[in-house]
């Protein structure tokens, strides 16, 4: 309800912005005809109409996306709320049970290991939103080492296989000739173990995900992490890296998150001098997301 | 042996909740979607007693599950579960139609004792419709708990409100807030004391949600919702209820 009351008003704000400008461009228009003599006036009003116009485009632009801004920033509250308050909500539920209640030994394991499941997911998100926090503030400095890329590539994936219980054919690693990069190697790994965490979530039940490493011009190395699951819509492809930005829209929402792990991936590769991009043919048709990262000399 | 019906989407939480209420001799169905919800709700026979409901679904959110169960006409009593737990949140759940609202985490004791308190009311209210089941006439000249104005007479302990001939059935918290107008008939009542008195809440910021509420009453009680004549404005204060409106002209 709320946000299509906010869809409402950037769409009266784009309006008023279009409105006024095509008012000052009659106006103008109404003025040329009747001044068109005099040289002097004619630039000044050039001028002023341009500035006027620029003022009123600037002003439309800004408040939409604060608007935007405020709308993702909710968003991402909820999602925060969601994501923090459900783990605990289970433990509590599982504590509380175990406490109250007579559990069989069988039913007594399972809930034991419910319970830590719930707390490396909160740990996780509490990670996220930290290393978020990190990687925003000016401050942070990186801990630059050597890191030789294959090796770290394979710890993620392990880490995933045994997160996940996937087989290796699942979660596959087609390794290039061995790199070594200069960077910080707990943002590396947290950014590669965000794409294969990601290619995991978005793949629904059919998970079969590849992960590749090459070499492009000598200078740099890509890690390209493939899925076969839901795609993104071309329109999609920049947002996604965006701060609190979630694809909308039904097969992507049913996929928990916080809208966080992206805008990581892609803050790690700028602090490295590297990049980060997203390729898809479009929904249904899986998605390769690429981060590519300077060689060491 | 009653039935629950949990909507939750968090495999863990709902089987959590399964396994304490099964101890507790009730009979549980879990279904992860909203759009699953309302296909077993809204059936003619619908073989639940109590609907346990999440907020933040995937697909419809609970929401929308809560306001599409009681526009068709579902009215079995529904508590809302979620980890929204601002005001804001709470008045759009019970606007919705929920009613009881319950924010994660919870503790499992006060989950139980407020389903069981759903389920007691739901057979009050049962008893007392086969009591004045004959016809509704009957029930009207009941003294017990029900509010006569005009030609509309709401009967508190049946939820439910009749114009006329028509039989509105009213939410736990409409039938409340209408109950607490009708006891401050002719005063002006502040949104924010309604919160208080009504909900519980306490909320220093100005709130905006209970005019759902009040929307939703107009719809049953005024013959021009947009020109009230019962249920007023006070511009910047709150509302009033007025029983015997002066006939205009």
């Amino acid at each position: 309800m709320v946000v299509a009351g906010r869809r409402r008003s950037i769409a009266f704000f784009i309006a008023l912005g279009a409105g006024l400008i095509s008012v000052i461009l009659l106006l103008y228009v109404g003025w040329v005809v009747l001044n068109w003599r005099s040289g002097i006036l004619l630039f000044l009003g050039v001028l002023l109409l341009s500035t006027l116009i620029s003022g009123v485009a600037l002003n439309t632009t800004f408040l939409v996306r604060e608007i935007r801004r405020n709308e993702q920033q909710d968003a991402f509250i909820n999602a925060v709320t969601h994501e923090l308050k459900t783990p605990v909500a289970s433990i509590r539920l599982y504590l509380e049970t175990l406490q109250a209640r007579t559990v069989d030994e069988v039913k007594r394991q399972e809930f034991y290991h419910i319970m830590l499941l719930e707390s490396d997911r909160l740990l996780a998100t509490i990670e996220q939103i930290l290393r978020t926090g990190r990687i925003g503030a000016a401050s942070h400095k990186l801990n630059l080492g050597s890191i030789e890329l294959g090796g770290m590539v394979e710890e993620c994936l392990l880490r995933a296989r045994t997160l996940y219980h996937m087989p290796a054919e699942s979660l596959a690693y087609h390794p290039g000739p061995p790199v070594t990069i200069l960077g910080d190697p707990d943002e590396v790994r947290a950014a590669l173990s965000n794409l294969i965490d990601n290619a995991v979530k978005y793949s629904g039940n059919d998970v079969r995900v590849t992960v590749e490493t090459a070499k492009v011009d000598g200078k740099y190395v890509t890690v390209r992490v493939r899925d076969q699951g839901l795609g993104i819509p071309k329109t999609e492809l920049k947002q996604i890296f965006k701060r609190f930005y979630r694809v909308p829209g039904a097969p992507a929402t049913r996929v928990k998150g916080i809208g966080l792990g992206l805008y990581i991936v892609r803050s790690v590769a700028k602090r490295h001098g590297g990049r980060a991009w997203a390729e898809s043919e479009g929904p249904g048709r899986g998605s390769t997301f690429v981060l590519q990262l300077p060689i060491a000399k | 042996m009653n039935r629950i019906l949990i909507v939750e989407d968090e495999k863990h939480l709902a089987e959590g909740l399964r396994f304490n209420l099964e101890a507790e001799d009730y009979q549980v169905q879990v279904v992860e979607t909203g759009e699953a919800a309302l296909e077993l709700l809204l059936t003619e026979t619908p073989a639940f007693d109590v609907v346990i409901l999440d907020v933040m679904l995937p697909g419809k959110n609970g929401f929308t599950v809560m306001s599409e169960m009681r526009q068709a006409g579902q009215f079995i009593p529904t508590l809302m579960l979620t980890a929204r737990g601002h005001p804001d949140d709470v008045l759009n759940g019970f606007a919705a139609g929920a009613d009881d609202y319950l924010t994660k985490p919870f503790e499992l004791a006060i989950l139980i004792a407020r389903i069981r308190g759903l389920l007691r009311r739901n057979q009050w209210l049962r008893a007392a419709a086969n009591n004045t089941a004959a016809n509704h006439t009957a029930a009207r000249s009941e003294p017990n708990d029900t509010f006569t104005f005009g030609d509309k007479s709401v009967h508190f302990d049946l939820l439910e409100l009749w114009v006329r001939d028509k039989r509105f059935p009213l939410t736990l918290m409409e039938a409340n807030l209408l109950r607490y107008l009708i006891q401050h008939e002719g005063r002006t009542v502040s949104r924010k004391t309604m919160l208080e008195e009504v909900w519980g809440l306490h909320e220093d910021t100005d709130t905006r949600a209970i005019d759902n509420f009040i929307v939703r009453l107009r719809r049953y009680i005024e013959d021009e919702p947009t020109r009230p004549r019962h249920l007023l404005t006070v511009r910047g204060v709150g509302y009033r209820f007025v029983a015997s409106p002066v006939a205009p002209g």
